[in-house]
């Protein structure tokens, strides 16, 4: 892939993976190419759900005003 | 004018009698707390912070004074606005000039006014091509969402509340800015930029998270002047300059602001941004679920099938008659098995069995398989001498019974019978004289 990777246009790619080895007729270094593949952008996937992950900040303007000028 | 016939008093000095007018006008309530209408000309703000102006209409006019700090001037006033004000009379004594003291002052038409001035500012935007700008793609997964908000509003809590339906624990930090009155622009504009620091990594590294990627700006519903920031120009040109997508959330489905029409995503109100830019954690887990299933089934199905080739393969094998194809069939039989472990193994997760499979198919197709070609060879090899006509090429001669099918044992043979020889150039008839047994089968 030559664009920049995230998850919008990885879970694309896995739909195209998965459809491939669902149709079949490939070789065999093409079926582990492709599982490979989506197991990777299965892997991003899955860390980009947890790198969304944190708390909420809740601050008043001048508060992280002031925060961001420190 | 009392005394005016009193000729021992003597004239009064003009200042004197200046100031008896001020004192009469000023206690006479007909002059005090007046409402009166006009236009406005000769409009000075003076550094001072004093305005000056005179409200006139065609029959007449009057100078007035607004002192400083002593009541709010919409920012909307301006040379030739229809005003309404509250004052009291006053003369200025020194210059002996009757000016009206202002104590409030609204401009008539209003909304009329603004609608005419946010017109103006899409007209402006549209010339200038931002209306229909590319706009930025919001990314599906938020990694830090900025939301710049009344802080403790209701429009907040709203949010909040959604966002805790949809994925409790998205991170997000809410900028909490004033969204009306005077100050209600450069609080937003302010609360923009902060998120828009926010988006730099080495500063959101500074706060050990990720940089923002997503900024809601909105409030809740509220009379059309309460919601007139998002129409301001500052306001409109900050969202326009932020580098990371903007979704305008402001008031009820009807109102449409110029917030909306310049933003990267428009959403009708503030609730309607989180369902559109805060995604469901459990569709998405589920999603992933679904992936990881579908790569693995598709996966061993293609396996399976390759294993009841070799199946089908090894059974032909097993009907050839030599030894160099018995352990051609042998080593498939291996292959076979291997393939059948891989495929079926229990692994505790993706990644294990993807490492395993590619080890164990890695080696069989290293082996034997990774050239169709050779593999191809080295059955046609195995096939080319296995073949009879080569065996028999070589003294050797092949028994068929009467029904054509190959004599292997003497347990198929009876004394008597009659069978047939297979030359290498051609076949001979004959008959079964003695049958002797050997001690062990010699192949």
């Amino acid at each position: 892939m030559t664009e920049e990777i995230n998850y919008s246009n990885a879970i694309e790619r896995l739909e195209e993976i998965v459809q491939a080895l669902e149709r079949g007729g490939i070789t065999l270094d093409e079926t582990l190419a492709l599982y490979e593949e989506g197991a990777k952008l299965l892997e991003f996937c899955q860390q980009e759900l947890a790198n969304a992950e944190g708390k909420l900040n809740e601050m008043r303007l001048s508060d992280i005003e002031s925060k961001l000028s420190e | 004018m009392r005394g005016g016939s009193e000729v021992t008093t003597g004239p009064i000095p003009v200042g004197q009698f200046v100031n008896l007018v001020r004192s009469t006008i000023r206690n006479d309530k007909l002059f005090q707390n007046q409402v009166i209408t006009g236009e406005i000309t000769q409009w000075k703000q003076y550094p001072s912070g004093h305005t000056y102006f005179t409200l006139r209409d065609t029959e007449g006019q009057i100078s007035a004074v607004i002192w400083k700090g002593r009541c709010h001037i919409d920012p909307l006033i301006e040379e030739g606005s229809v005003v309404v004000v509250i004052a009291n009379l006053d003369v200025y004594a020194k210059a002996g000039k009757i000016q009206l003291v202002v104590s409030r002052i609204e401009p008539v038409n209003k909304l009329g006014l603004l609608e005419e001035r946010k017109k103006e500012l899409i007209e402006n935007l549209r010339n200038e091509g931002l209306l229909d700008r590319q706009r930025t793609p919001l990314p599906l997964i938020p990694q830090h969402i900025a939301i710049i908000t009344g802080t403790g509003s209701a429009a907040l809590a709203d949010m909040n509340q959604l966002i805790e339906n949809r994925w409790p624990s998205l991170r997000r930090t809410v900028i909490g800015v004033t969204v009306q009155g005077d100050n209600a622009a450069k609080e937003i504009v302010r609360g923009i930029l902060a998120a828009r620091k926010l988006s730099q990594p080495e500063i959101a590294a500074r706060f050990m998270q990720p940089p923002v990627d997503l900024v809601i700006v909105g409030r809740g519903g509220g009379a059309p002047e309460d919601l007139w920031a998002f129409n301001l120009e500052p306001v409109v040109r900050a969202i326009i300059a932020c580098e990371i997508p903007v979704v305008s959330a402001v008031g009820h489905e009807s109102d449409l602001l110029v917030s909306d029409l310049v933003a990267d995503l428009r959403a009708s109100t503030p609730s309607n941004a989180i369902e559109r830019c805060v995604p469901e954690y459990d569709y998405h887990q589920t999603l992933i679920q679904h992936f990881y299933e579908r790569l693995d089934d598709s996966t061993n199905r293609l396996f399976s099938d390759w294993q009841n080739s070799l199946q089908l393969f090894q059974s032909r094998l097993s009907n050839a008659p030599l030894k160099g194809i018995y352990n051609a069939n042998q080593k498939i039989s291996q292959l076979s098995n291997r393939l059948s472990n891989a495929v079926s193994g229990k692994f505790a997760n993706a990644r294990e069995k993807l490492l395993f499979l590619e080890n164990a198919i890695q080696l069989i197709v290293q082996k034997s398989l990774s050239n169709e070609a050779k593999k191809l060879a080295v059955i046609q090899s195995a096939l080319n001498s296995a073949h009879p006509r080569n065996v028999l090429d070589r003294g050797y001669s092949m028994i068929t019974d009467e029904r054509g099918s190959v004599v292997s044992n003497t347990g198929d043979l009876i004394e008597g019978q009659q069978i047939i020889l297979a030359l290498s150039d051609g076949n001979a008839k004959a008959t079964v004289d003695e049958i002797e047994e050997l001690g062990e089968k010699n192949d």
